[in-house]
């Protein structure tokens, strides 16, 4: 009978014990201190499907900074582990996953998926549960409508304020070198027409004149009677609200017209340092301007290393690297930097800690308002020689501005 | 240097009028290139009733290899043209013989959209495979080129694809009018049961069929890698194009097929520079649905089976 009693007791104290590391492990991640295995972070990336290849670069990207880490000591003395599971770019499948990687494997953290479209369910999954979420990609304005305090998007600035750049660099020009007039052809998603719209009633309110603006459907496949009314109307600047195809059609449409504006702006596609010039032919890059936020040849904290490091493994040279990678990456150092400021790598320091203060990353100095809005600006990359070089902001900057842009190589 | 300001010939700076002609001439352009991938899609409806949701994907598969090709052995898009033909010829013959010879004939039809739309996205995941979902582009040294006439723009791609277009589609009227075979296809589109009867090897016709209307793509593909950025995605878009113009001009006519690609091609290119390119696309189907209200048929179809 007593030794039953001591069974039972022995039991009831197993039970609790077990429910109690249960519940620490699903409600707030890895506890500060007490853990002393490996540092396990869940991420949920599209390895198939539509995101493919900006999945796999992201993938790249954690995986680099986790064996930087690695060969360091880990963090906090525990070696990283990365659990990274395939959402085959379904907004279904990522909410899924995250569950599994929270309820089932007990990471201790999670780091996100890529695009906003799958980040959206993802980080209400990671809220629920009390993860920190620093998401490389997924920065449309929908993310941030949710105000959640456990999201982090991990770039210099919500993806539609990243033509700023470009708005401030123009109205630093003396007045006559600005230019007169503008159109905009504006890709019709959540990101590429609201960024050019930004970008037209700021320059509007600054007194550059709008002779065009048209928006266009993903499915337009031939952009040239679009920029054949544009040339038409001979506009100092064009700026392109694009994503890829389009960005690359724009640009041969109006080398095929014959028509070089002052000013050529566009808000993807451009920013590409592999892709452009294979697609539009690398004569045809010279002076056009995109946003970036990590660039080839950058000097911000951890960058030589990254680039070294991502040749190292991927091979090919610093242009060929994927800014989705330095933004993977730079979450990892962002994980980093809070456990080397606190001493402890659990949810709510990393959520509370990030909140607090800005940190210098490869992607330059990022701190977030409340909703995980980055709050800082974008730079301005431009084409010279062959090669995109920073032009702007001026005290960073590694080349000074090309304007007018040269005509068409052909 | 900012490129040079040009004025419309119409003179005032009637910069409407000419984004306008700008918008026709590069419509008429493209409509070969259109043309070319709609007939090979017409003949396979013509010779087998098959509504083939493959073939935006086989133009993309023949992009694709005229990629490999010029990236690997520098080997001209145009010059490849023949080859590329050649293998897509025999990826088409395959697909006849695997996939839709087993279907039953009286059923076909509507089967076909099905199976076909099965083979496009298994190409579309071979593709996916083999170059990744990167997009891709042929950039030959004269991909951007283009003339200037009277203040407009020829671009040169567009006029040898146009001028490649007419060449193919002679010769496809040629083989389908003057030979053997060609009367053994018109045979079986007539009435199927008499010409096997009459020795034709029906079966053997409709792989050929199936084989040229897959190299039409492929000679649609090249010139389409020069024109446009493409990824194994691509294809989507393309055959609600293709389809439109098929049916705007005819199920089974080839000649339909050209005007149906001419009026679809010019009609959406002027909308989008002159009204909205939001519209444009619209424009496809609100011709189409004119069209068939008045017409059902299409332009040049006709009621009796075997218009080729």
């Amino acid at each position: 009978m007593k030794t039953d009693n001591r069974l039972w007791t022995l039991g009831l104290a197993v039970t609790a014990a077990a429910t109690l590391v249960a519940g620490c492990a699903s409600g707030g991640g890895g506890t500060p201190g007490g853990a002393s295995g490996p540092l396990v972070i869940g991420a949920s990336v599209s390895l198939t499907g539509d995101f493919s290849d900006s999945g796999k670069a992201i993938q790249r990207g954690y995986q680099l900074w986790a064996n930087m880490v690695n060969a360091k000591g880990g963090i906090l003395g525990r070696q990283v582990k990365l659990t990274i599971v395939d959402d085959a770019s379904s907004p279904t499948q990522v909410v899924t996953n995250y569950q599994n990687l929270i309820n089932k494997d007990h990471v201790d953290l999670t780091f996100g998926p890529f695009s906003t479209l799958l980040t959206i369910p993802a980080s209400q999954v990671a809220k629920r549960y009390g993860y920190a979420f620093l998401a490389p990609a997924g920065g449309g304005p929908a993310v941030f409508q949710l105000n959640l305090n456990n999201f982090f998007f991990v770039q210099p600035a919500p993806t539609i304020q990243s033509g700023n750049v470009f708005v401030n660099y123009l109205l630093s020009l003396p007045a006559d070198q600005r230019p007169k007039t503008a159109a905009y052809a504006e890709l019709d998603d959540p990101f590429s027409a609201p960024l050019a719209e930004n970008i037209r009633q700021k320059l509007e309110a600054a007194g550059v004149h709008t002779v065009y603006k048209q928006v266009y459907p993903s499915e337009t496949m031939d952009l040239s009677p679009v920029m054949g009314a544009i040339a038409a109307l001979h506009p100092d600047l064009v700026v392109g609200g694009t994503q890829n195809e389009d960005a690359y059609d724009q640009v041969k449409s109006l080398v095929q017209l014959k028509y070089s504006p002052k000013f050529m702006f566009q808000s993807n596609g451009a920013n590409s340092p592999l892709e452009f010039p294979d697609k539009v032919g690398a004569a045809n890059t010279e002076g056009i301007m995109a946003p970036a936020d990590w660039y080839p040849g950058s000097t911000a904290a951890g960058s030589a290393e990254f680039t070294a490091a991502y040749i190292k493994a991927y091979g090919g040279t610093a242009q060929s690297v994927d800014d989705s990678s330095a933004e993977a990456y730079a979450v990892g150092q962002l994980v980093s930097a809070v456990a080397a400021k606190t001493g402890k790598i659990d949810n709510a320091t990393i959520i509370s800690t990030l909140h607090s203060n800005t940190w210098p990353t490869l992607l330059g100095n990022l701190s977030w308002s409340a909703n995980g809005a980055p709050a800082g600006e974008f730079n301005l990359v431009q084409w010279q020689k062959g090669t995109l070089l920073l032009v702007y902001p001026t005290s960073i900057a590694h080349a000074r501005p090309e304007a007018p842009k040269p005509n068409w190589g052909g | 240097m900012p490129g040079p300001r040009r004025r419309s010939p119409t003179g005032a700076g009637d910069d409407h009028v000419h984004a306008l002609i700008q918008g026709v001439i590069l419509g008429v352009l493209t409509a070969g290139v259109y043309a070319l991938m709609a007939s090979g899609q017409t003949l396979i409806f013509g010779i087998m009733r098959v509504v083939n949701m493959a073939q935006g994907a086989m133009v993309i598969l023949g992009a694709y290899l005229s990629y490999q090709m010029f990236t690997s052995l520098g080997v001209d898009p145009f010059l490849a043209i023949p080859v590329t033909t050649a293998v897509m010829f025999g990826v088409g013959v395959g697909v006849q013989l695997l996939f839709l010879r087993p279907l039953h004939a009286e059923d076909k039809s509507q089967l076909s959209v099905l199976v076909t739309f099965a083979v496009a996205l298994l190409v579309e995941g071979l593709m996916s495979v083999t170059w990744n979902t990167t997009d891709r582009g042929i950039n030959t040294g004269y991909v951007n080129a283009s003339w200037t006439v009277f203040g407009y723009q020829i671009t040169l791609v567009r006029l040898w694809a146009f001028l490649l277009s007419l060449a193919a589609l002679a010769l496809l009227y040629l083989v389908l009018n003057r030979t053997r075979f060609g009367r053994a296809v018109r045979a079986s589109v007539q009435n199927p049961e008499s010409a096997r009867l009459l020795g034709v090897e029906s079966e053997r016709v409709a792989a050929i069929g199936y084989g040229l209307g897959t190299a039409t793509a492929a000679a649609a593909g090249s010139v389409y890698g020069m024109l446009y950025p493409f990824n194994p995605g691509s294809h989507y878009d393309l055959i609600s194009r293709l389809l439109s113009i098929v049916l705007l001009g005819g199920l089974g006519s080839i000649g339909g097929a050209v005007v149906g690609a001419l009026v679809i091609s010019v009609s959406s290119s002027i909308v989008a520079a002159a009204v909205s390119p939001i519209w444009s696309q619209m424009t496809f189907f609100v011709v189409l649905l004119l069209v068939l209200l008045i017409r059902p048929r299409g332009l040049f179809g006709t009621t009796v089976r075997g218009a080729i």
